[in-house]
């Protein structure tokens, strides 16, 4: 047992020498090559370098391996004045390319956000969303975006005001909920100094989608014989947004996006005949109608961190 | 016999060599600003565009989220740059461009539709529209709306944040982001005030114009194109009350809340009267200088 504990503690210890104790053995052989290379090279090169000395004392400088260089190869001394040399303006301004403070590439953005509308006077529409988005690139992300508006649809005073001042009734609708799948491509970044102390990065994209969207007219004209059911639509959307990164993981986003889709409004005319028949309760042509939305959320990206690929 | 604590420390040697011979992977780390950077300024050699400098700055605006009648004004910003980050100066703009909007019309249209269909006789004064609608609707309703037609506003510029921002991975230009603040002298064309029995007796109701004193402020973005120009984005709000439509719509009632058939300052309704400025910026003299 004496003996084991002692082999293992010997063999431990052994473990730890540096590796690099074998590979000195093999470099001082190489050494000893080529030194015997540089003696020949050496020889041939006196005869060559004869002309060389010749020209200029200044020609051949001092110092242990630029007289190496110079007697194994007199055509590859490097021929210079080094007091003329010294005596240059030196650039000092050092250029350093500073790593991209957050990278997004292959990393998965969770963007729950809560909107709310912009240009709708009558009704607004605000509401909770959610925004998932994989970003293929560092600059160009695909994912799914969904908005929840059903229980938030608010009637604004100003549309009373409109219709007991000018006795016009405007047809209003409320959103239910929206889906759509995006692409989302950042041609910028920057980041700012603030007040001269601190430094924050941040990212302007565009984005953009195909979905849908559920939404009903509020029936105004006829309420008394009118009733809608909520029906999908088809809807684009494009925006802009705005992220500033509070550390590698985490920011804070503004976005403004567009939710463009054909409304099927109530018919402003009732048919006196026959107010309960559904086809008379819609307009003839659908218009379209663009919902846009100022979002502010959050972006989560997994992973938390990322690792830079250098090229070796 | 060896003793159970040179056991102990045979083997705890042993495991701690053991441990020596794993490598340690180095983890990324913030830059902790310690040692050599610490106390140092965030940025140096930084350009200021602004110290010390004049800006003239012609500007275009537009007013936002309008309920009647959109505004675009043609005016100019001329500041002086005490510092990098503090200017005083004045932005004026003329409402030069009043537009309705698609709501206005929609209302005009119904204007037309009910006189030119209206029984006569009576007439249309005599209809039950003619009669409630009195005091609110004028044969043109796009006459009687409410519109900026000057506005001037002295302010302090504040600019904390400089920094550059990278288009398309390759066009790199130097940004900074400015909050105005300060008072603001709206002149702006409204209906005229009437009293009850006195109002809705025109054709066309008769306008007046009248100077709103408020406050205003801005957030805006400058790009800086080269060392004396830059291109500016801004959003401003100018929050005032006044009567946009020309309706009666208070006045009378509980709380006031309600038309009292009367024109009058309690029918004026506060709006943020939000606006977006492009603006070239020209900064002289035209050489900034270089931080240390």
């Amino acid at each position: 047992m004496k003996k084991s504990r002692v082999g293992l503690l010997a063999a431990a210890a052994l473990g730890i020498l540096p590796a690099t104790g074998w590979a000195q053995a093999k470099g001082n052989a190489a050494a000893g090559d080529t030194a015997e290379a540089g003696e020949a090279a050496a020889a041939e090169g006196e005869a060559a370098g004869t002309p060389a000395e010749g020209e200029g004392e200044a020609a051949v400088p001092e110092g242990g391996g630029l007289e190496e260089i110079c007697k194994i190869d007199p055509a590859a001394c490097p021929n210079l004045d080094m007091e003329k040399e010294a005596a240059r303006p030196l650039r000092e301004n050092l250029y350093a390319m500073q790593q991209i403070f957050a990278l997004r590439a292959r990393r998965l953005e969770l963007q729950p956000y809560f909107g709310l509308t912009l240009n709708d006077q009558f009704v607004s529409h605000p509401g909770p969303g959610l925004a998932l988005n994989y970003y293929i690139t560092n600059v160009l992300a695909v994912g799914v975006n969904g908005n929840y508006f059903e229980v938030f649809n608010s009637d604004s005073d100003f549309n009373a005001q409109v219709r007991r001042s000018a006795r016009v009734a405007v047809p209003l609708t409320e959103y239910q909920w929206s889906a759509a799948l995006n692409f989302t491509y950042v041609p910028a970044y920057g980041k700012f100094a603030g007040f001269g102390d601190f430094i924050f990065h941040y990212d302007a994209y565009i984005v953009g989608g195909v979905g849908a969207i559920s939404t009903r007219p509020i029936p105004v004209i006829d309420p008394d014989n009118r009733n809608f059911a909520f029906e999908p639509k088809i809807c684009f959307n494009a925006g802009l947004g705005l992220r500033i990164f509070l550390n590698r993981w985490f920011a804070v986003d503004l976005e403004m996006r567009d939710y463009i889709y054909p409304e099927k409004l109530e018919a402003l005319s009732v048919n006196e005949m026959d107010k309960t028949n559904k086809s008379t309760w819609y307009e003839n042509k659908s218009t379209i109608t663009h919902a846009v939305q100022a979002q502010l959320g959050v972006s989560i990206f997994l992973p938390f961190s990322f690792e830079y690929r250098l090229p070796k | 016999m060896i003793s159970n604590a040179t056991k102990r420390l045979v083997s705890a040697l042993a495991i701690g060599f053991a441990f020596l011979g794993i490598s340690e992977r180095a983890e990324a780390q913030e830059i902790l600003l310690t040692g050599p950077l610490a106390g140092a300024p965030a940025v140096r050699q930084l350009r200021l565009y602004r110290q010390n400098r004049f800006e003239i700055a012609p500007v275009v605006s537009f007013t936002l989220l309008d309920e009647y009648q959109r505004t675009i004004l043609f005016g100019a910003r001329l500041t002086y740059n005490i510092t990098d980050w503090l200017g005083i100066g004045v932005w004026g703009a003329y409402g030069a461009i009043k537009i309705p909007t698609a709501l206005s019309d929609h209302i005009q249209d119904v204007n037309k539709d009910r006189r030119a269909n209206a029984p006569n006789p009576p007439g249309y004064d005599e209809t039950l529209s003619g009669r409630l609608l009195k005091v609110n609707m004028s044969t043109d309703f796009t006459k009687q709306l409410g519109g900026i037609d000057l506005v001037l506003a002295p302010q302090l510029t504040f600019t904390p944040f400089r920094g550059k921002i990278a288009l398309f991975q390759s066009i790199y230009i130097d940004t900074d982001l400015y909050i105005s603040l300060g008072p603001s002298f709206v002149w702006l064309k409204e209906r005229a005030q009437c009293s009850v029995g006195q109002c809705g007796n025109e054709a066309i109701f008769p306008m007046e114009s009248r100077m709103a004193i408020s406050g205003t402020g801005a957030l805006g973005l400058m790009l800086y194109v080269n060392k004396w120009s830059a291109l500016g984005f801004e959003f401003r709000a100018l929050p005032f009350s006044w009567n946009r439509g020309g309706f009666d719509t208070a006045g009378g009632g509980k709380d006031k809340e309600f038309p009292d058939n009367a024109i009058t300052a309690s029918d004026q309704r506060w709006a943020w009267n939000t606006m977006f400025n492009i603006s070239y910026s020209f900064y002289l003299p035209t050489q900034y200088r270089i931080s240390e």
